[in-house]
């Protein structure tokens, strides 16, 4: 047996089900159960199938464990085992309870995708409602070609896992509190840890050349909190610190990454000034020599905490980007590569049209044309512009005439000139459009009514998701040909059966329907016309095959 | 879309349009039509830079000999490449509706630091440096002597440039910066000086403030602009700042040390050259007599020397005897120095008016107020007979000849104060003399003079009649438009107390207040926890909040905020400051949400804009007033009451409040976005404060959210936020265009 080789987590003797004794097995990957003094399962469940478990309340006299599935389908247990059965039950429940979890996620993770799915998109949601619900195909048919879709981008953005950043106050984190005896105590966590090290990596060389040769963990952290490296507003007393250097390392860091300037050019202020004043003119008072000797302490350690916070947002910042940045930001290492040099405008200038561009715009003035829309990717263009060309009779003008007619309009056009000093009221104006607009004064003889006001909403909803689920089935009933291997034939066969399933279901009571209500036919023409095409091609393939046979 | 405005056919590079933009180009084409100035204000965001641009070159399309060309002066050069851009979109609009191709030449123009494609020179980095480099390479003298001798170095790129590009002139088209270089490098000529060059023809012409209102560089690039131009001044909030900047000096001992260098230089040099070349000088003497109308052959590339004062006046006139040979104008500088230097000399604040210090110069030393006028010019020659090839260094002498002739042409509108020490540090002596302009109209009234008509726009102008006054023009038209909004976006909320009912003030008494720093710290705190992306917060000054930010830090307050945010804080190092600027941004963009600290007045206030998630609400503690204990304030406040009859309060009052009104609207830069606007001190609550808001901010601050509690502007947040957070439908854009039916009306 199979089941032999798992390995089994516990074992509980005596448990009824379905009236009749038997063992509970927990096993890595699923539960089962085995009546009394045979040798097989009778009830196996695998976890990801379980959506929850359920327990009876503790009054209760009997006690029981309920399993239900994702299928909506459930399997109870009654623990038996007198006296211990409130235990046994209770360690089937733990168990569970950490067991399901791990499942829950790979199982789910589908359904998950599929509700996702069907919740996004009405249309799908619909077409289930009128295919699976209905009971036309089946669920796994219906999800057959659509999630093969999705997997693959599903699969790609699942592979890379998001990195967790980090918190801007992780330092804040670390409260000291005082021990009552004179003394502070930091609390650190392995995250506070992790943290630190990510942002400052210094601290992380620091920590890589002491410990565990120099010092311990613990004094390593106990001189991290005492440095002023810590407490940056502390000035630096100058002690022996190992943390000195890297305060300095920090201050490179900065001087280097301000050095390197800004890739965005718009938020660059040196380059905001056009010309700036010459040195001398101006009301401004310029901060005199500022030397550091006429500032105050105070002064000194303000604008040191100024820079820290700068510095640690960045770190932060930076920390939390590192990874994702890699691959991606080809275009900004380039440019940061050669800094500021003037040799890297050729490298800026798209960037910097890009912002220039999206500055200007004012996208609520922009006609709907500025829409975004799918492009069309054709393989073979021609087939598309001729496309298949209806072989009926029809009047058609000559592509001179046309040709000669547009020419006209557009000379026309060119040369008309607005006189604006002599324009119409917009009164008459808008008169005469509503005059020249459907339903208008001189619009009322001729115009065909169309179909949205022929026909009442409901039967147009109707016959919309009538369309699209008709469309859904002969998508897939075409998309079985060439037939060319033997699922494509049982496939193909299901699907004709799947059709007219389809149209007696649906389309024969719809047709009804608008027969009630005195509606033309003519509605429904164009939908049988597709399924009869499906027919005749069915038959097609089908006596040729039978020829083949034969 | 078409649009007939009173008459006149404007294409609008877009479908549709607000109906501000519409009465805006009414108001504009009215200017326009009567050849006068105007004022307008329109909140930003609302396409003012395309509204203008729509018009104007409709304007000048039609009456093309009404209207030859628009400068358009914007102040940052993001700015100005911004407005080139929306020019390119409407010119190609114009293209694809007429199909005739465009035959406009409209190009930027900024320093040679954005212009210049040597490869040695452009790799330099600050724009003074390139400056001094380019002249070193061009300047007429050192071209001449390539002609001898072949190994002095010369710009190739300006050779050829000064070879044939005069003679064909640019093609058509439209030219931002990077445009002109490509233009350039294509061409293998100077872009600098193509430029500068085309603008002369061009029709228009998009560039900085300083070219037309600071005379040092106004006389060289646009003195020969054309009389019908139509003069647009964008973001003109601060114009009156620019133009008194342009026009102040300071010198300090350093300055006069410098000079006294550059002037023992000059005497070297002049001995030298009078051993070898005594010709030269006597011919510079010839020309001087002549007066200084001489052909400006080398004038072009010799701009760092031109005078500041607007040179009619005194070209007419000769140099007065007794500096025209070269000693005596270096005795006479020398002189000059001397006395400075003594006045320098002092242990207490001296402030006295220019014909006060003609005087004392006069009885101190004897020196006229005749050949002051005419030192800048002067030493100008002076500078360029003697072939002094490192010319940089002479900005020490250069200072001091335009503090002469501006102090001896101007009797009204500067005061000279020198002060021996710093307020803050009484104990360290270092005397400063400021020479400073307190009357902003004498900078820019040539340009009001000169041409026809001068429009002065912006997002926050209000109150609107002040700007006439203190430039001392008179417009044909003033309005303000307000924001038509299909939603509210825009929340401003003046926070008064703290939940301790303590108020909240950065008034100068209570702003080292305990209670208050702390009251400031919980509000940013509550809104960092409940607004997303990222927040803007001002303060007054950078001291005061380097004080703030160090005592939040004691209290803990930042620590708590960095779990909600990240924290980037503005430094004075602008280099510095860029990198937390765009850490900031992408702090927002990637979610994190961040906090930016900045500061009233600085570079980040004036020129960045916080887009969409970049800036979700902008909190302003306290009130910008300017520091006033400044003597150089004092003064100008005094002459403004004196001259202008604009009372201290009310000016230092439209002063802070326009700062603050230019740090909320950061924040709003469309109507698609939208933001928070938190002033955080009672005192914006006062009738002469919130009157002194813009109009589009005023209107939607209602007596309900005067003076508030930071809980109570919590809960306001959260429902604003909540509220805007809803898809934003763009139906309600369909209405402005039967609206614009409607307006067409009428």
């Amino acid at each position: 047996m199979a089941s032999l080789s798992e390995e089994v987590l516990l074992v509980v003797k005596r448990v009824r089900q379905r009236k009749q004794d038997g063992t509970l097995y927990l096993m890595a990957e699923r539960i089962a159960w085995g009546p009394e003094g045979k040798d097989r399962f009778t009830v196996s469940h695998l976890y990801a199938d379980i959506r929850c478990q359920k327990i009876s309340p503790d009054g209760k006299a009997k006690i029981q464990l309920q399993l239900i599935l994702h299928t909506g389908e459930s399997t109870t247990f009654h623990f038996s085992n007198g006296s211990t059965a409130l235990k046994d039950r209770d360690a089937t429940k733990e168990l569970l309870q950490q067991l399901l979890p791990k499942f829950k996620k790979k199982a789910n993770k589908e359904l998950e995708e599929k509700n996702r799915m069907l919740q996004e998109d009405p249309v799908l949601f619909q077409l289930y409602k009128d295919l699976v619900v209905s009971q036309v195909i089946s669920a796994e048919e219906f999800w057959a070609n659509r999630l093969s879709l999705n997997t693959v981008e599903h699969s790609l953005s699942n592979n890379s896992k998001q990195e967790v950043g980090i918190s801007a106050a992780f330092l804040a984190d670390i409260r000291p509190q005082t021990d009552g005896c004179n003394g502070l105590r930091y609390n650190l966590t392995s995250d506070i840890i992790e943290s630190i090290f990510r942002t400052y990596p210094t601290v992380k060389q620091k920590y890589a050349e002491n410990v565990p040769h120099n010092l311990t963990e613990k004094e390593f952290w106990t001189r991290f909190f005492q440095s002023h490296y810590f407490h940056r507003d502390r000035i630096s007393t100058g002690q022996q610190d190992i943390f000195s250097e890297c305060a300095k390392q920090d201050e490179k860091g900065l001087k280097s990454m301000v050095t390197q300037g800004v890739k965005n050019p718009m938020v660059d202020l040196l380059l905001l000034e056009d010309k700036t004043l010459d040195e001398g003119y101006g009301t401004a008072t310029v901060p005199t020599t500022s030397n550091s000797s006429n500032k105050s302490l105070r002064e000194n350690s303000n604008s040191a905490i100024i820079k820290r916070f700068n510095h640690h947002s960045a770190m932060v910042l930076a920390a939390g980007l590192r990874k994702a940045d890699a691959p991606s930001d080809q275009a900004s290492e380039t440019s940061s590569t050669d800094g500021n040099s003037r040799d890297s405008d050729f490298f800026q200038l798209p960037l910097k049209k890009v912002k220039l561009q999206e500055s200007i715009e004012y996208d609520d003035l922009q006609g709907d044309s500025g829409r975004k829309t799918i492009a069309l990717n054709l393989k073979k263009s021609d087939r598309y512009s001729h496309g298949p060309i209806p072989l009926q009779s029809q009047h058609y003008t000559t592509s001179q005439d046309i040709i000669n007619s547009i020419s006209i309009i557009q000379h026309e056009m060119r040369n008309y000139k607005p006189r604006l000093t002599q324009v119409m009221s917009s009164n008459a104006a808008s008169s005469a459009i509503t005059a020249l607009s459907p339903g208008g004064l001189l619009m009322q003889g001729g115009g065909q009514q169309t179909i949205n006001q022929l026909v009442p909403t409901d039967v147009q909803i109707e016959l919309k998701h009538l369309y699209t689920a008709a469309g859904e089935l002969l998508r897939h009933f075409w998309s079985c040909f060439p037939v060319n291997t033997p699922f494509l034939e049982d496939k193909v066969v299901k699907m004709k059966s799947n059709l007219e399933r389809f149209q007696v279901t649906k389309l024969r009571p719809f047709q009804e329907k608008i027969q009630r209500q005195y509606l033309s036919m003519t509605l429904m023409g164009h939908l049988e016309e597709m399924l009869q095409a499906a027919y005749s091609k069915f038959q097609v393939w089908q006596t040729r095959r039978m020829m083949r046979k034969t | 879309m078409k649009l007939n405005i009173e008459g006149l056919l404007v294409y609008f590079p877009y479908d549709y349009i607000y109906p501000e933009q519409y009465s805006y180009m009414l108001e504009l084409k009215r200017t326009l039509d009567a050849k006068g100035h105007g004022v307008l204000e329109m909140p930003s965001g609302t396409g003012k830079t395309i509204s203008l641009l729509s018009l104007i070159v409709a304007y000048q399309k039609a009456y093309p000999l009404e209207v030859t060309k628009l400068v358009y002066c914007s102040r940052t050069v993001p700015e100005i490449e911004k407005v080139v851009e929306e020019l390119r979109k409407l010119m190609d609009y114009y293209a694809k509706q007429t199909g005739v191709k465009n035959d406009f030449l409209a190009l930027a123009l900024s320093s040679r630091k954005n212009l210049c494609i040597h490869p040695e020179v452009s790799s330099l980095r600050f724009g003074k440096e390139v400056d001094g480099k380019c002249h070193s390479l061009t300047a007429s003298y050192i071209r001449a002597q390539h002609h001898s001798n072949p190994s002095q170095p010369v710009c190739q790129f300006f050779e050829e440039f000064d070879a044939v590009g005069r003679q064909v002139p640019i093609p058509p088209g439209i030219y931002n910066l990077d445009d002109l270089k490509d233009f350039g490098r294509r061409k293998g000529w100077c872009p600098y000086f193509l430029a500068r060059y085309a603008i002369l023809h061009a029709n228009i012409v998009v560039y900085s403030y300083h070219y037309l209102l600071d005379p040092k560089i106004a006389d060289l690039v646009s003195k020969e602009l054309a009389k019908k131009s139509v003069v647009v001044f964008d973001e003109a909030h601060n114009i009156d700042n620019v133009c008194i900047d342009s026009m102040s000096v300071n010198i300090t001992r350093r300055t006069l040390d410098r000079c006294q260098t550059n002037v023992e230089t000059l005497q070297n040099t002049i001995s030298r050259i009078k051993e070898t070349d005594a010709a030269k000088l006597r011919e510079e003497y010839r020309r001087l007599v002549e007066g200084l109308k001489e052909a400006n052959v080398a004038r072009e590339t010799d701009i760092y020397l031109s005078n500041p004062v607007l040179p009619d006046e005194i070209l007419q006139e000769a140099v007065p005897g007794s500096i025209r040979t070269a000693e005596h104008f270096v005795g006479f500088i020398k002189r000059f120095l001397e006395y400075l230097k003594a006045r320098l000399r002092i242990h207490h604040v001296v402030q006295e008016s220019a014909p006060q210090f003609l005087k004392d110069i006069y009885e101190k030393v004897c020196i006229d107020r005749k050949p002051l006028r005419f030192c800048a010019e002067r030493l100008r020659s002076l500078l360029r007979t003697l072939e002094i090839a490192d010319i940089a260094d002479f900005s020490a002498i250069t200072l001091i000849s335009h503090f002469a002739t501006l102090v001896s042409t101007y009797s009204k509108g500067f005061t000279i104060i020198i002060e021996p020490f710093e307020d803050r540090t009484p104990t360290i002596a270092n005397p400063v003399l400021h020479f400073s302009c307190m009357d902003p109209s004498i900078a820019i009234k040539p340009v009001f003079g000169r041409f026809q008509s001068v429009i002065i726009t912006s997002g926050t102008l209000s109150p609107l009649d002040i700007y006439p006054r203190i430039l001392d023009f008179r417009p044909v038209t003033m309005a303000s438009f307000t924001m038509t909004l299909a939603r509210t976006c825009l929340c401003p909320l003046i926070v008064g107390r703290g939940n301790d009912q303590v108020a909240m003030t950065s008034k100068f008494e209570t702003r080292e207040d305990f209670a208050v720093i702390r009251n400031y710290g919980n509000l940013l705190l509550e809104m960092s926890a409940i607004v997303p992306d990222g927040i803007v917060a001002f303060f007054t000054s950078y001291i005061y909040m380097e004080n703030i930010v160090a005592s939040w830090y004691e209290q803990g307050i930042l620590e708590n905020i960095q779990r909600n945010k990240l924290i980037f804080i503005e430094t004075q190092d602008a280099a510095e400051t860029s990198m937390a600027l765009e850490k900031y941004q992408e702090a927002c963009e990637n979610g994190r949400g961040a906090i930016l600290l900045s500061v009233a007045r600085g570079k980040v206030s004036e020129g960045i804009d916080f887009v969409h998630h970049f800036g979700r609400a902008v909190i302003m503690f306290g009130v910008p007033y300017v520091y006033t204990q400044s003597r150089i304030l004092k003064a100008r406040l005094e002459y403004l009451r004196d001259q202008f009859q604009i009372r201290e309060n009310d000016f230092l009052t439209f002063d802070a409040m326009r700062h603050a009104a230019q740090c909320v609207g950061r924040a709003i830069r469309g109507k698609t976005d939208y933001g928070l606007m938190i002033f955080a001190d009672k005192r914006y609550a006062r009738a002469d404060k919130r009157g002194k808001l813009p109009r589009w901010i005023q209107e939607h601050l209602t007596d309900g959210s005067l003076n508030l509690t930071i809980d109570e502007t919590v809960q306001l947040s959260k429902h604003f936020l909540r509220q805007m957070a809803q898809p934003f439908r763009r139906v309600t854009t369909r209405t402005f265009l039967s609206l614009f039916n409607d307006l067409n009306q009428a």
